[in-house]
């Protein structure tokens, strides 16, 4: 048998313990980068012009800033503060502020598009602000996104591979260490490509039928 | 060493970073644009290698393409410097974003426009030439930008391979001076001053090159 | 010997017989307009004639030559053909000027200057020099057809195809294009108009052609076509017409 495959077999509990910790992360932030955008978009709405700002100012950096510029300050910044957090915190931490930002702008370019006089409509009938978000503006965004948000979960995915510039021992690091031992460097870095292949294209999947799911007339998004 | 110290050494290393960006973004604009001219032959063979090329490169995580090039590639005898591999990474992975930009804004191009230069005698060519290609690189032009604002995002993995960009430069004064939380604030301050440049340099040649009528959404 | 003769022109679209064996004569100096019901197939004729569509069989003439034979040079065709669409098609990235230009500049290979001074005089002879440096989206319809109009033109074809120029345009901005088309009319230009528009068809033809279902029932001049025919067919297309109006 080649001698990588043999390799790939005996450590074969480590890698699935770092595509473990790979799909959690990719969960976790995926989750809590949804609920964060959505939040983040309820205050672009916000009349108030000075949180206005701040959300804007909010978006446009975390778009504008490299990820792990970000987790080196929390991961190799914070301990000289006396705060250390684990590699995991950090990384949830450090993607939920960026996926966030990113969700938030797909949810307000949707909320763009939208038909302003059925807001006026929901007003008119006596819905209080939050009331026409939450019933009236968040269902309808939130459907004319799915490409996007669905997009994003496939981002996040291949971006937790970064999570091992800090020492988190995700799929790419177990991998890695593989290559280091044995040295066969390509083989290696072609089995992590092949292997993010594949998990991107169950994502895919999943949100295709998902899309179908949840799609309503008017709201083809494709 | 005062933060604005910081910024300052810190600076004198951004020249690599916006090297490696606009080197990888043309690569990428080079690729793109190759990949949707022979989308618009149509041919069954072609559109399946576009196909297969935009989804893969699509899939695959930068850092894993970027260690796969650099470091597994002298395993087949491949040896490529880090600059280059730096640029065919983040030129062939933005290149197939920039393909479905192109390929989208080309659907918006006119058909009535398309036919009538046919029959003015234009070949095909000269179609493409005239009418097709500048209308779609307006209307591509919100998408090369956030394009670019991914690729410069990802340039500080240029470290990895030991490119002497920002990242790499904040990394060895963080060691060095053990002041980590104020180097890689001034980090990130660093690129958001490069990026709000770059989008403003942008933002001013599409205002003063816009067309009425052409405008990208 | 006619500039354009069309014999025994056959199109089919998925089986369906869209021009049933055609033919027409079309001389220099003259203007024909060719009407008929929607979708009898007077498009595609047009379309046939400069090989935008190409037909299943029959032939066309174009200059002596048959044109639908391989081997010919359809663009070089093309370019002897100037073609005003019904819904203008001008280049949208393009002022007036380049749109009118590029043509001359990239198939006619003229040099800049010349060309734009041609541009120039052309578009001041259908009112349209102040709006030169406009872009299509900045123009009124019946500016975008006078460009539109000046694009084909400018190029010095032997012959004008005009396919519904004025149908996308209301009645008042109709009216500009109708006098600038009857102004090349009396200058004897050659000229193929496809329309529905009977006060056009009126004020530009020799004669008018009546096409249905795919074959020509008849060509006369219009006072004759419009108010002697004795044609059901053709008696009812005109009543509906004059009812638009």
């Amino acid at each position: 048998m080649d001698p990588f495959i043999n390799d790939l077999i005996v450590y074969w509990p480590q890698l699935l313990a770092g595509l473990e910790r790979t799909l959690i992360l990719m969960v976790i932030v995926s989750l809590t980068g949804l609920a964060g955008g959505v939040c983040v978009f309820y205050l672009t709405l916000v009349k108030s012009s000075i949180l206005h700002k701040w959300t804007e100012a909010y978006i446009s950096f975390f778009i504008g800033t490299p990820l792990l510029v970000h987790l080196f300050l929390m991961y190799y910044g914070l301990p000289q503060l006396g705060i250390r957090l684990s590699a995991l915190t950090v990384a949830v931490i450090g993607f939920t502020l960026n996926v966030s930002a990113y969700n938030a702008r797909y949810l307000a370019t949707a909320y763009n598009g939208l038909d302003k006089e059925e807001l006026e409509a929901a007003r008119a009938q006596g819905f209080k602000h939050s009331e026409t978000f939450r019933l009236i503006i968040l269902p309808q965004v939130m459907r004319l996104s799915v490409p996007s948000l669905t997009n994003q979960v496939i981002q996040n995915l291949k971006d937790t591979s970064v999570a091992f510039l800090i020492q988190y021992h995700d799929l790419f690091a177990q991998i890695q260490e593989i290559a280091s031992s044995n040295f066969h460097f390509f083989k290696a870095y072609m089995t992590a490509a092949l292997v993010y292949l594949a998990l991107v294209s169950i994502v895919v999947l999943a949100a295709r039928r998902f899309e179908r799911f949840i799609s309503l007339p008017g709201f083809e998004t494709h | 060493m005062t933060f604005p110290d910081i910024m300052i050494i810190l600076a004198r290393g951004a020249g690599y970073t916006i090297l490696v960006t606009i080197a990888s973004v043309s690569a990428g604009l080079a690729a793109g644009l190759f990949l949707s001219v022979l989308g618009t032959l149509r041919w069954k063979a072609v559109s399946f290698f576009l196909g297969a090329y935009t989804y893969v490169f699509r899939s695959i995580p930068v850092l894993v393409l970027l260690f796969l090039v650099f470091f597994g590639l002298p395993g087949l005898g491949i040896r490529i410097s880090p600059f280059v591999s730096i640029v065919l990474t983040l030129g062939l992975i933005s290149g197939a974003y920039l393909a479905e930009i192109f390929r989208g804004a080309m659907a918006g191009v006119g058909q009535d426009e398309i036919l009538a230069a046919e029959a003015s005698g234009m070949n095909r060519m000269q179609v493409f030439l005239y009418i097709i290609f500048p209308q779609m690189f307006r209307m591509s032009i919100p998408g090369m930008i956030n394009e670019f604002t991914t690729v410069l995002k990802y340039t500080p993995f240029a470290y990895t391979v030991g490119i002497p960009e920002i990242m790499k430069e904040a990394m060895s004064l963080a060691v060095m001076t053990l002041r980590g939380l104020e180097i890689y604030l001034a980090l990130g301050i660093i690129y958001f001053i490069i990026y709000r440049l770059f989008v403003m340099l942008f933002m001013t040649l599409e205002k003063k090159y816009r067309i009425p009528g052409l405008a990208p959404e | 010997m006619a500039l354009i003769q069309v014999r025994n022109l056959v199109k089919k679209f998925d089986g369906r017989d869209v021009l049933k064996g055609v033919s027409i004569d079309l001389y220099k100096g003259q203007a024909k307009v060719l009407m008929g019901t929607s979708g009898c197939g007077k498009s595609t004729l047009l379309r046939c004639l400069n090989l935008l569509v190409q037909p299943t069989s029959g032939q066309v003439i174009f200059k002596g030559e048959d044109i639908t034979l391989p081997g010919v040079d359809v663009r070089k065709v093309r370019g002897e053909i100037g073609f005003v669409f019904q819904h203008f098609a001008l280049y949208r990235h393009l002022t007036v000027e380049e749109n009118v230009t590029l043509g001359l500049r990239k198939i006619k290979k003229i040099k800049s200057r010349e060309a734009s001074e041609k541009a120039s005089y052309e578009l001041n002879r259908v009112g349209m020099f102040e709006h030169r440096n406009k872009y299509p989206a900045q123009l009124s319809g019946g500016q975008k057809q006078r460009a539109a109009i000046v694009r084909a033109l400018a190029m010095d074809p032997d012959v004008l195809f005009l396919d519904e120029p004025t149908s996308a345009l209301d009645p008042q901005m109709s009216r500009e294009v109708v006098t600038v088309i009857n102004r090349l009319f009396l200058d004897n230009i050659t000229m193929f108009c496809v329309t529905h528009d009977a006060f056009l068809a009126k004020y530009i033809s020799d004669s008018i052609v009546f096409m249905d279902d795919g074959v020509i029932v008849a060509e006369d001049i219009a006072e004759r076509l419009f108010y002697e025919s004795a044609d059901p067919r053709i008696k009812q297309f005109f009543m509906s017409v004059a009812d638009h109006r």
